[in-house]
């Protein structure tokens, strides 16, 4: 597993995939969870070079998942995708950990600029 | 920071969600509401500092083609999953910025989608602060902001307080 996705619409996640596609990042393996609680579940003995989460999700949200897993040490890059991009979820994003916050809607460019640092460029 | 969205702010991040995530460039129209059959609401919700509702409304047919060039496929026959998955993103995109142009505090609930050809929708307690009509194939669809009371008499202490000050 290179990334995985993380987001409850079925929608945004093919959105995404073709995005990070069209990024240039074509041969790496995508898994997709729906939510927080299934992605803790795919993660389990995997390390993913990247977590791309959405915030808002049923059963557990992108800043609980975040926060689960560096309870557990786990040091993976995160980045939240999301419609909600304000001041106040910038902050607290940042300070629990993720790498950077992608605001919906959101062009291939944004993309690629905000997982080149961590995946290398293409 | 506001606590409230105007109809400006509002009419910018729809056309910017089409622009983006769709390729379409759509402007606004004067049509006034007009509920017809067989039509689909999306809808999400706003609480906390500020109360109310954020609901976008647009025929079958159009959300197909809402469908069919979010996720650059053949537009669907039909109303189904996807489509209504798009349509929840679509709402689910509008809510978002719209809270993120407000104050902190505000919560924004998952996108719920109702379809059918003879509904209403109610939000106790909630009246029509903005609602705007924008041209699109087939029509016009419309996005709508609504406040609950206490989100209006919240907007007008604040107002009254910058009043003061």
């Amino acid at each position: 597993m290179d990334i995985l996705l993380v987001d409850d619409s079925k929608t945004m996640r093919l959105i995404l995939q073709r995005a990070i596609r069209q990024a240039g990042y074509r041969g790496l393996t995508v898994v997709e969870a729906e939510n927080g609680m299934q992605a803790l579940e795919k993660l389990k003995g995997e390390r993913p070079k990247l977590i791309l989460s959405d915030w808002n999700m049923p059963e557990m949200s992108g800043i609980e998942f975040l926060k689960e897993l560096r309870a557990t040490q786990n040091n993976v890059p995160f980045g939240f995708v999301t419609s909600e991009v304000s001041l106040e979820m910038k902050a607290l994003a940042m300070s629990t950990g993720a790498s950077f916050l992608i605001g919906k809607p959101f062009t291939p460019e944004a993309v690629e600029e905000a997982l080149s640092p961590i995946l290398g460029g293409v | 920071m506001p606590n409230e969205v105007n109809a400006q702010q509002l009419d910018t991040i729809v056309k910017s969600i089409f622009a983006t995530m769709m390729d379409v460039p759509i402007g606004q129209s004067d049509t006034p509401w007009l509920p017809g059959g067989d039509r689909l609401t999306s809808i999400v919700y706003l609480d906390g500092a500020w109360n109310g509702a954020v609901s976008l409304e647009c025929t079958a047919s159009q959300a197909c083609q809402f469908a069919g060039l979010f996720l650059s496929m053949d537009c669907p026959d039909a109303v189904d999953d996807d489509v209504r998955d798009v349509l929840g993103e679509l709402v689910n995109m509008i809510g978002g910025n719209v809270k993120s142009a407000m104050a902190t505090g505000v919560r924004l609930s998952m996108p719920s989608v109702v379809d059918g050809d003879d509904y209403g929708l109610r939000i106790c307690g909630a009246e029509i602060k903005d609602r705007l009509a924008f041209r699109f194939i087939g029509g016009d669809f419309w996005v709508t902001i609504l406040a609950k009371d206490d989100a209006i008499s919240t907007g007008a202490m604040q107002r009254s307080v910058a009043k003061v000050n």
